[in-house]
């Protein structure tokens, strides 16, 4: 007999206070998500973070603003497979993160992608098993 | 403050059932950013009579538990290193002659940002087939020598402490973990807790560890030297080792009280802290890491961890320079 059972539930969300590098919520805020699409300006590959710097066009006005992005250690972007060369000044990306708290136009990584390519970077290459 | 989020559970319809007399099937694959993630633990318990069955998911991150008995099931898995907290799934059903599929995507930790989670699961993926007995030094200890990729304590009972300690923990919670020593490129934690590789240099009369973040190495002297009398105080403390047959016992007073012990929770303490660390290598691939850490003046009863380390034989220890181009005074508005 074939069946089909479906595991209904909500997901599962946790949220456990965590202490690492040091405190995301003391610079972002998780409640406030950003997708920003812009061309890089500069990259920053030093410790303890590697910055994404990205100007981004306001789609009424035209205005452009200089946006940093705070992702990862160069150590731990290297073992997801990034370069320092990986992304260079002038590529587009689309980033998706979170707000700063304390300085306009900060956000946090969660995901850079090559607008050109539609590649996400870091995100599966290194970790791949085989 | 960190935040796991953890979760993304896809429901799947079942796959084939089984005839069989009240006993179901769960089975799915575990994946972390759309990738397998291979050999974590997926831990099934019976809500009615909490006996727990595991399975471990295989190089494509499929886990298969058969046989279960028919009812609700609690379907998690432990924390991994800082890449994912622990997922819960309550109420999983599961039917007999049926299978039940449940599809798990880990959600990356540490609020996802790349590159964040130190890599966790390219060195785990990377630390895969590792076999053989644990090698032994000339003096005929086992050589705790290796890169270790440091997880966390799968289940680890919540600390108890004293309610100066637990004011702290309000007022540090309050303030977002501002404070934390790291955020200004000073030592966090003298416990063997943060889940950054950690390089063991084992000599007979020393052992070194060595990892990514302030300060940056240990010593453990095993020259059968005693604790100074009256030293300073200081970040890491003063550590000494000797052999219990075939595990090292740790020793380590001398601290002061300005860390923030245990990862992931940050706690207070004072400098009559006392930590002993008991290591195991019961093979090749896997360093057993049994945490006590005693301090009257903090905590109410001592605490415990107990962690399994993977070796990580394809990866290094590599620089981190903390003030090189640290912002985060800045960018967390700390005058």
């Amino acid at each position: 007999m074939r069946k089909f059972v479906f595991v209904a539930c909500a997901i599962a969300c946790l949220s456990t206070p965590v202490v690492a590098h040091h405190s995301f919520a003391a610079e972002f805020d998780i409640t406030k998500p950003v997708t920003l699409t812009g061309k890089v300006t500069k990259i920053e590959w030093t410790n303890p973070h590697a910055y994404l710097f990205i100007d981004v066009q306001d789609a009424q006005s035209g205005a452009v603003t200089n946006w940093e992005i705070e992702m990862g250690s160069p150590n731990g972007l290297t073992r997801l497979g990034w370069t320092r060369t990986l992304v260079k000044a002038g590529d587009m990306v689309t980033v998706e993160g979170s707000m700063g708290r304390n300085k306009p136009n900060l956000a946090n990584a969660r995901s850079v992608v090559m607008t050109a390519t539609g590649k996400k970077l870091g995100a599966a290459s290194s970790e791949a098993t085989q | 403050m960190r935040t796991f989020v953890v979760g993304g559970l896809t429901v799947l319809a079942a796959a084939a059932g089984f005839a069989q007399t009240a006993r179901g099937t769960l089975a799915g694959t575990v994946t972390l950013r759309d990738t397998a993630v291979p050999a974590v633990t997926v831990e099934v318990k019976n809500q009615l009579t909490n006996a727990v069955l595991t399975a471990t998911t295989e190089k494509s991150g499929r886990y298969k538990l058969t046989d279960l008995p028919e009812g609700v099931y609690e379907v998690s898995i432990p924390p991994l290193g800082i890449a994912a907290g622990r997922f819960v799934q309550k109420d999983v059903a599961i039917k007999a002659g049926e299978t039940t599929a449940l599809d798990i995507a880990l959600k990356q930790g540490n609020l996802a940002t790349l590159g964040d989670d130190n890599g966790f699961f390219a060195i785990h993926n990377n630390s895969q087939g590792v076999r053989g007995p644990a090698p032994r030094t000339r003096d005929g200890h086992p050589d705790l020598s290796g890169v270790w990729n440091v997880n966390l304590d799968p289940h680890p009972t919540p600390a108890s402490l004293l309610p100066w300690a637990e004011g702290v923990m309000k007022e540090r919670r309050e303030t977002n973990f501002r404070d934390q020593p790291s955020g200004f490129c000073l030592p966090d934690d003298p416990t063997p807790t943060l889940p950054l590789l950690r390089r063991f240099v084992y000599t007979p009369t020393m052992l070194v560890q060595l990892f990514e973040q302030e300060p940056h190495y240990r010593q453990i002297f095993l020259d059968g030297r005693e604790h100074p009398r009256d030293a300073d105080p200081t970040w890491m403390g003063h550590a000494v080792g000797r052999w219990e047959k075939d595990t090292l016992v740790v020793d380590t007073t001398g601290f002061n009280d300005k860390s923030w012990v245990l990862f992931a929770e940050g706690l207070p303490h004072t400098d009559k802290l006392h930590m002993i660390e008991r290591y195991r290598r019961p093979d090749l691939g896997h360093l057993v890491v049994d945490l006590t850490l005693d301090d009257p003046a903090t905590f109410a009863k001592p605490i415990e961890r107990h962690m399994t380390w993977q070796l990580a034989p394809k990866d290094e220890v590599l620089e981190s320079i903390c003030t090189e181009n640290n912002k985060y005074q800045q960018n967390a508005g700390i005058q």
